[in-house]
């Protein structure tokens, strides 16, 4: 009955937010192993887990599950009362299409805006392209199409599921490159960000000090500093 | 209780390959509705993504391929579409949601193209990489599952996720492993897998960002 979640470094992993912010808003217990990512010997540690190489990886017994997706849909299966999707089969479908369309889309926000959490949030035009700002639309569209169907203030009602831990790392995005959004989305990224959950995450990537050159985009300048 | 499912061309279509042929191979009674890409008809059918494919069921709108999947295997239980045992089960979903979000390097460079005549194309290093990875997954899956299908004996939705695969192994002729053309044989020996193929190669539209060899359009 223990689980063990192996995860990227908190500053720059979207993927391993999101089964961690699902477990952690629904009070599933585990244990967490933080494999900081490319460094000397990151890949080596990370195939000691899961044949794919990749992270996050739930770990649940002799199980290994890795991707993100299909970790949030062993949690759902494995921890039915956690309702991490909507007990309505039409909501569930909608949640795992849109689950979906964020599990292999988005290239363009993923590209240019990747996330960043101690990034000084501010507008980056640099990094708001056209296909930047399609996709802002699009999540845009998909998130106040959820609130106003279900309800909110999370995308399917009243408790945090596994489409908005698959959105997280979006809030992030948006918050930290500036992106130009409406209060509708300011709303929903406002009851993300309020979770206890979301706090923990943040306030430990905070302390992180493993840096990424190719994730900074103001480098030479890291947290609004020069670096040594 | 009738199902309809929109796609787009059959010939270069990988992702409406994937719930049509999973359909198709359990029996699931649907109605298709073709659009070609690039027309005006397809921004106006193609759903809220506008992406193909697009499964309709009533008033219920399912879109992107694995959340099809994930439909059908609820709707219609007795399709056994995913493994009945919970490790199976997951494992079988972790190499769906890979390929799902993955193998950009494989998608890209190896197009699906069914009428493109069999030929050869040298793979890049992130290429070869993505069908090492596919080659080893697919290998683990039978030594634990038994063959001929990913998990089993019967064509599921993790086979249905790599069917694109097999095509794109077919048409540009990759050198495998005997036990990957094994998997490769069993997917193509389905009925559902020809009539797919039949299908696509007659069809008459030419896309020249999927043709590998343009401005040359080679065909069997």
């Amino acid at each position: 009955m223990s689980l063990t979640l192996v995860i990227g470094n908190k500053n720059y992993s979207s993927w391993s937010m999101r089964p961690w912010i699902a477990m952690k808003a629904n009070d599933i217990p585990f244990k967490e192993v933080l494999i900081p990512l490319y460094l000397p010997g990151s890949k080596e540690e990370i195939l000691k887990h899961s044949p794919a190489g990749k992270v996050p990886i739930l770990i649940d017994g002799d199980q290994q599950v890795w991707e993100s997706l299909s970790i949030l849909e062993y949690l759902a299966e494995r921890f039915p009362d956690a309702k991490l999707w909507p007990s309505d089969a039409r909501a569930r479908s909608h949640a795992r299409s849109i689950s979906s369309e964020m599990h292999a889309g988005f290239m363009a926000l993923r590209t240019h805006c990747t996330m960043n959490l101690w990034l000084p949030p501010k507008p980056r035009p640099a990094t708001h392209t056209p296909e930047v700002m399609e996709n802002l639309a699009r999540i845009e569209t998909i998130w106040s199409d959820c609130r106003k169907r279900y309800g909110g203030p999370f995308l399917f009602g009243k408790t945090f599921g596994n489409a908005d831990a698959m959105y997280a790392p979006v809030v992030a995005r948006f918050r930290n490159y500036g992106l130009p959004v409406t209060a509708e989305t300011r709303a929903y990224m406002d009851a993300v960000m309020a979770l206890p959950a979301w706090r923990e995450w943040y306030d430990a990537g905070m302390k992180e000090t493993w840096i990424m050159r190719h994730n900074e985009p103001d480098w030479p300048l890291v947290r609004g500093k020069p670096v040594e | 209780m009738s199902l309809t499912l929109v796609i787009g061309n059959k010939n270069y279509s990988s992702w409406s390959l994937r719930p049509w042929i999973a359909m198709t191979a359990a029996g699931i009674p649907f109605e298709e509705k073709l659009i070609p890409f690039e027309t005006p008809e397809f921004r106006r059918e193609a759903g809220p993504a506008a992406k193909v494919p697009l499964l309709i069921d009533g008033p219920i709108r399912v879109w992107e391929s694995l959340a099809i999947l994930e439909y059908l295997a609820e709707r219609f239980p007795g399709a056994k579409l995913w493994p009945a045992d919970i490790a199976a089960r997951a494992h079988a979903r972790a190499i769906a949601s890979e390929m799902h979000a993955g193998f950009t390097a494989l998608r890209g460079h190896l197009p699906v193209n069914f009428a493109r005549k069999v030929m050869k194309r040298p793979l890049t290093p992130p290429v070869a990489a993505d069908v090492a990875r596919i080659e080893a997954m697919w290998g683990e899956c039978h030594a634990r599952y038994g063959g001929p299908f990913l998990f089993g004996t019967s064509f599921g939705a993790a086979d249905a996720m790599y069917a694109p695969v097999v095509s794109r192994l077919l048409t540009y002729d990759v050198d495998v492993s005997p036990a990957t053309r094994a998997t490769m044989d069993a997917v193509t020996a389905l009925p559902a897998w020809r009539q797919w193929r039949d299908a696509g190669v007659a069809e008459p539209w030419v896309y020249a960002e999927d043709e590998v060899d343009w401005p040359q359009v080679h065909r069997a």
